[in-house]
């Protein structure tokens, strides 16, 4: 079943991740938000406390942690289809290929603190954001910004062996977005302090894109 | 009595916190360490009144990492020695960013928040390469520094301001290290250092000092 909402996403490219091929259930299929399907939010939140509030746990951990892959496996996947549409030259080529790496590594230490509880992700439509460069720097920048807002908003709800873990990452998602900012002749960060987004906040913002299927 | 902690504790308040951090070295806190800043609305909610011993020794520690980064920046910008636009480029941005951090910081501890000591940066202010080297490397040592005292805060609010910093001392550093031409993020993962690894470099670099004098026959060399 295909998402109904409409944009330039459905005609894109696609990016199945090993991940994502298994046949999955009815929760997996997500759309745009207000497109009359799933949001992403409703899929991750569903039997999960309420991350912004609760207490750290390892039970918590599980979910922010499921979270934060949903954002890893995105950016992967994104830097993988613009890499595969081989549209990027330069700086911007040079970037993609040592982030994708970045974020495979990212993932890999997620799914190996998640092990049996990772989630699904869904499969993801880049559409032009990964076939223009233009776009494709526009893109990178939003996201490396929104997994650094997002991974902040989580850090008080973590254990501590959680929270080393996420520290490590997302300072390296920082550096991606303050290269991409470089490359792009804007300063390295939009405010002196980072801004720490909800859960409810970061995923609507994703859900804007468009491009999870 | 370690070199620089008279002038550096001018108000004895970090003699007063030390007590709190028994994990601690007496000697790390004494030499202090860098630090970050958050914006003020961060810290605006939990004045220092009501963090822990801990956390505000831990807020102090920030803080003077964050008058080495600032007092770098400004003294460059302010010496007019720079001549490439990236290093001047480089001062002035990341050195408003600095300052806003020490003032968040700053306003935060109120009246335990430790003076601005005296810095001495050995021409490094003024020298494009060696500017360029030691803003990639304060930048470098101020994400691992707050990456190492995340998990050790006990409030929320402070966890979420010195957060909040920790990921603009990553950016920071991608940026110049992009400038500079050298690899903005050169692993997948970036690691902390507790306070004893940072005191040791930032002692090790002599740009702390005793407060300038000119009792000796040598004329003191500039402090920011």
């Amino acid at each position: 079943m295909r998402w109904a909402g409409s944009g330039t996403a459905r005609k894109g490219f696609t990016v199945a991740t090993e991940h994502s091929t298994a046949s999955r259930s009815g929760f997996l299929r997500l759309g745009f938000a207000g497109a009359g399907t799933l949001s992403l939010g409703a899929v991750l939140a569903s039997g999960a406390p309420r991350a912004e509030a609760a207490s750290p746990s390892p039970a918590l951990d599980v979910q922010v942690l499921n979270y934060a892959l949903l954002l890893e496996e995105l950016q992967v996947a994104f830097y993988a289809a613009a890499l595969d549409r081989g549209k990027l030259r330069g700086d911007l080529r040079d970037f993609a290929r040592v982030v994708v790496e970045h974020e495979r590594e990212h993932v890999g230490l997620l799914r190996g603190a998640l092990g049996a509880k990772a989630r699904k992700v869904p499969r993801f439509s880049f559409g032009a954001a990964v076939s223009n460069p233009r776009r494709f720097a526009a893109t990178a920048l939003e996201l490396e910004d929104l997994g650094v807002a997002a991974y902040n908003g989580q850090a008080a709800n973590l254990t501590r062996d959680a929270l080393i873990a996420a520290a490590r990452i997302v300072s390296v998602d920082a550096r991606h977005a303050a290269w991409i900012r470089a490359i792009e002749n804007r300063p390295p960060s939009p405010q002196a302090t980072d801004p720490a987004k909800t859960r409810r906040k970061v995923l609507a913002e994703v859900d804007r894109t468009g491009f999870v299927r | 009595m370690d070199t620089y902690f008279e002038q550096f504790d001018r108000d004895g308040a970090l003699r007063e916190t030390e007590a709190a951090l028994p994990a601690e070295t007496r000697r790390d806190l004494l030499l202090g360490a860098l630090a970050g800043g958050t914006a003020l609305a961060l810290f605006a909610s939990e004045p220092a009144s009501a963090a822990t011993k801990g956390d505000v020794a831990i807020l102090n520690y920030a803080l003077v990492l964050e008058y080495l980064q600032s007092s770098f920046y400004t003294e460059a910008e302010r010496r007019k020695a720079l001549r490439t636009a990236t290093a001047k480029q480089t001062a002035r941005v990341l050195g408003s960013v600095e300052r806003a951090h020490v003032a968040a910081l700053e306003q935060a501890l109120g009246s335990a928040a430790v003076k601005r000591p005296f810095f001495d940066f050995r021409g490094t202010t003024e020298n494009e390469d060696a500017f360029i080297r030691t803003g990639v490397a304060f930048e470098d040592l101020g994400a691992a520094a707050y990456k190492g005292q995340a998990h050790r805060i006990q409030s929320k609010a402070l966890l979420q301001a010195a957060i909040s910093i920790h990921s603009v001392e990553a950016r920071h550093a991608a940026w110049i290290r992009y400038l500079a031409g050298t690899t903005p993020a050169s692993s997948a993962f970036d690691e902390p250092k507790t306070m004893a690894q940072v005191n040791r470099l930032v002692a090790s670099t002599g740009f702390i000092v005793r407060r300038p004098t000119t009792r000796s026959r040598r004329r003191p060399r500039f402090t920011g």
